[in-house]
């Protein structure tokens, strides 16, 4: 008590010091300014030169791709106007007329090819080369038309043309190629809402808007990037005027900062969370009653509703509810401990048994905490889940010697089950620890085919095998969290990508 | 030197420890023949001991390699960020001096009154406070209650405040601790008594006799608490977001960069080795006895 009265104290002494002296210092949202704070800064301003989210939210702001997403989540024209198959393996697109660069180079089909060719150089070693390696080559048909090659038929083109494929993201041939393109890396220019300014690392990002935008003048004439890894230090920004977006909040913290005045925005992001089976070794996972029965033991809504705030989206099927070819009619399977029971004993384990459950901590929002509440509804039924947490090294090089036992929580995002099944559940592929004759014949159907309808219906076949056969227990849709100056008027998306082109104060 | 080496070699081998960063790297779809693809192209796939001579040839050239995620020199990336980690360590030791040597002064010279047991006071809490939850306290407290100070990043001197106050915390404890037991012990010595029995004054007992003794003992730890400051930098860092070399390490080692955390380690190494060759020097200044011994 005692230190307690001493340290107030002294607080209270230097509080008054301090505020004699201080002006206050500039808010953000003045002057038609936008502060972002996301948790980390951008590793380098060339699109095709890195892997990582934060970084990807600035450069979304100065560069387009050629598709892009829209408030709906649908993918539509970006710097392509329109597309057409005339072939399997071709896709055609009509390119954007008129649009220049930031620095004047004008945006053309020699863009596009100078862009995929740059990134599909092996020696270019870009990180995010497999989201783009399906194209085998881009021809120029004229000014405004290119065709990507394709060696197989590749439906999901679309999903690696728009933003969330780092390296499609359209370059200027002339200006990249100058100074053996480092200069792209340090003072970007591309065809975006918003033109680079400048960047001093670890501090902040300045962007200004571009007059000559082809989609319309942005409403916000500054926009400021600041990485602020502490949670609780973005929240004391937000509410202290330093900041507008403050990214990844807490669910916890929700309804603390609606009561203070603060707008927050949420959406269930494309992300799935889910425990997958090993069914590769001798276990009783081997048995499609057990993991019938794990999907019966564990209430997923109670766990959502408790450590999610009741937010994100609970899902069916590992596929999120904009994905390709989702059925809103699909359901999971109920909570019903006593049916779990039942076929545990059906299957040989009426006294359950023992398995390993691996995951990875911190990683995603409340991992931790949701591998121990399923751990806990295991337990009620006689599965005992020993939790092993693993380094994302360790766990890196555990899947690659194929080694995930037992049940694992991994974490995954795709919009197609083309992105989503085929990795995860045909047999031998990297992530899968899944076996199925008949659902590996649909995942390389589908993977083959072009047109929508005939794929919608293979993966609504494929989809009822994946439930029969529950080589996943598919859990939750996770949700983004952004705290936002009560003013500003902008949605988040599904794919965590934070654009500004449509944001506004009012 | 040899420190300098054998801690680069122990860097060296115990960060790769836990694996290569390509599969950190690449998204997470990625197969594995690209993990393989994108290894070999960085050339992870080679045996260490080849990988570290590589390492140490280059090193000596003053090469440190590009850094794995950023678009850069490792080592041109760790000096960048030196500046402002100093002017934060630099504000936060001159404010542990500014409150300790006083305090421990007054404390040692009326030792048992109200100044010696806020001395006390303030060395046991600034020991025991965890430097981040002090730091999210007065974030709290003056950002988002007050409104006073940014909570975050590098603007102005207001930005230097409240992470100078968390890194100057333990040291100033740790100060005022030594240097109040070491004036102390001297007052209580049979020099200081003659100079009581000749009628000296009691300041110039304590500044001219006293302090200069009680000085090297604690101009020792002065000299650990360079490293200590540096090192507390590093969380201080990660809560203000503010742009120093304790930031980027964290990055680097959370993702991996190899080359981002030799160099980051070499430079704290030689930072360290220094300040203590410096405090070794210092000693001879502060007393004649010493410079004579040598």
């Amino acid at each position: 008590m005692k230190h307690m009265l001493g340290r107030s104290f002294l607080i209270a002494a230097l509080a008054t010091t301090v505020a004699c002296n201080l002006p206050l210092f500039a808010a953000a949202g003045e002057a038609g300014t936008l502060v972002v704070a996301q948790p980390a800064d951008a590793y380098s301003m060339d699109p095709a030169k890195h892997s990582a989210f934060p970084t990807a939210n600035i450069l979304f702001q100065i560069y387009d791709g050629l598709i892009t997403m829209d408030e709906k989540g649908e993918l539509v024209a970006g710097l392509a106007t329109s597309w057409s198959n005339p072939d399997p393996l071709t896709w055609r697109f009509k390119l954007r007329e008129g649009v220049k660069f930031h620095n004047g180079e004008p945006f053309n089909a020699e863009a596009v090819k100078f862009t995929f060719d740059r990134a599909l150089d092996p020696n270019f070693k870009a990180p995010y080369y497999s989201r783009i390696s399906a194209i085998k080559s881009v021809e120029i048909v004229d000014e405004y038309t290119v065709d990507l090659k394709t060696e197989k038929p590749f439906p999901t083109m679309l999903l690696s043309l728009y933003e969330a494929s780092f390296p499609a993201l359209i370059v200027p041939p002339k200006y990249t190629q100058e100074k053996n393109g480092e200069a792209l890396g340090s003072a970007p220019v591309g065809t975006g809402p918003y033109k680079f300014v400048k960047w001093l690392k670890d501090e902040e990002v300045v962007l200004e808007a571009n007059p000559d935008y082809w989609g319309g003048t942005p409403k916000i004439d500054r926009v400021v990037f600041r990485p602020i890894k502490e949670t609780r230090t973005r929240i004391a920004e937000l509410k202290s005027g330093g900041a507008d977006i403050a990214v990844d909040i807490p669910p916890e913290d929700v309804s603390s900062l609606q009561a203070d005045g603060t707008k927050i925005e949420t959406v269930a992001s494309d992300f799935l969370y889910f425990l997958a089976f090993d069914t590769t070794r001798d276990t009783p996972l081997k048995d499609k009653r057990v993991r019938q029965a794990i999907n019966y033991a564990v209430n997923v809504d109670a766990i959502q509703e408790a450590l999610l705030n009741g937010m994100g989206n609970r899902i069916a099927l590992t596929l999120p509810s904009n994905g390709f070819a989702y059925n809103p009619d699909w359901k999971p399977y109920p909570y019903d401990p006593a049916k779990a029971k039942e076929l545990l004993a059906e299957a040989g384990y009426p006294d359950g048994f023992s398995i390993p459950l691996m995951t990875r901590k911190g990683r995603f929002l409340k991992d931790s905490e949701i591998v121990e509440a399923t751990a806990g509804f295991l337990r009620k039924v006689g599965i005992k889940a020993e939790i092993q947490y693993l380094e994302p090294g360790v766990w890196g090089q555990i899947s690659e010697k194929k080694g995930r036992e037992g049940i694992t929580f991994p974490g995954w995002s795709g919009r197609d089950p083309n992105l989503v099944w085929l990795p995860l559940l045909k047999t031998g592929q990297y992530q899968s620890y899944f076996s199925n004759a008949e659902l590996d014949k649909l995942l390389d159907e589908g993977a083959a085919t072009i047109d929508p309808a005939e794929r919608k219906a293979i993966y609504e076949k494929a989809a009822a095998i994946i439930k029969d056969e529950a080589p996943h227990l598919p859990m939750i849709q996770p949700p983004l969290i952004y705290g936002l100056n009560a003013k500003l008027n902008w949605k988040p998306r599904t794919d965590s990508m934070i654009d500004l082109r449509k944001a506004s104060f009012d | 030197m040899a420190v300098v080496f054998g801690v680069s070699l122990a860097v060296f081998f115990l960060i790769r420890i836990g694996g290569d960063p390509s599969a950190l790297f690449l998204p997470p779809e990625a197969s594995m023949e690209e993990i393989a693809r994108f290894r070999h192209l960085m050339g992870f796939d080679r045996p260490l001991v080849v990988q570290y001579f590589d390492f140490v040839s280059r090193a000596v050239q003053g090469d440190f390699g590009m850094s794995l995620r950023y678009e850069q020199p490792a080592m041109q990336l760790v000096l960048e960020r030196v500046p402002a980690t100093l002017q934060l360590s630099g504000m936060a030791l001159a404010l542990a001096l500014a409150i300790s040597i006083p305090l421990a002064i007054l404390a040692a010279a009326w030792r048992g009154s109200i100044v010696d047991r806020v001395s006390l006071l303030i060395s046991l809490i600034g020991q025991s406070f965890p430097a981040f939850w002090l730091a999210i306290m007065l974030i709290l407290l003056f950002s988002e209650t007050l409104h006073m100070l940014p909570a975050s990043g590098k603007g102005g001197w207001q930005n230097l405040i409240m992470p100078a106050i968390v890194l100057a915390t333990y040291s100033t404890a740790i100060i005022t601790r030594l240097l109040r037991s070491s004036m102390i012990e001297v007052l209580q010595s049979d020099y200081i008594r003659t100079a009581r029995g000749k009628g000296v004054s009691e300041g110039r007992i304590i500044f001219k006799h006293a302090l200069r003794n009680a000085a090297i003992p604690t101009l020792t730890v002065i000299g650990l608490q360079v490293g200590a400051l540096l090192g507390g930098a590093v969380i201080t860092e990660e809560v203000f977001a503010y742009p120093g070399i304790g930031r980027l390490a964290i990055q680097a080692i959370a993702n991996r960069d190899f080359t981002v955390v030799q160099a980051f380690v070499l430079v704290m190494a030689v930072t360290i080795v220094t300040v203590n060759l410096l405090v070794d020097l210092s000693y001879g200044l502060l007393d004649p006895r010493l410079r004579k011994g040598r």
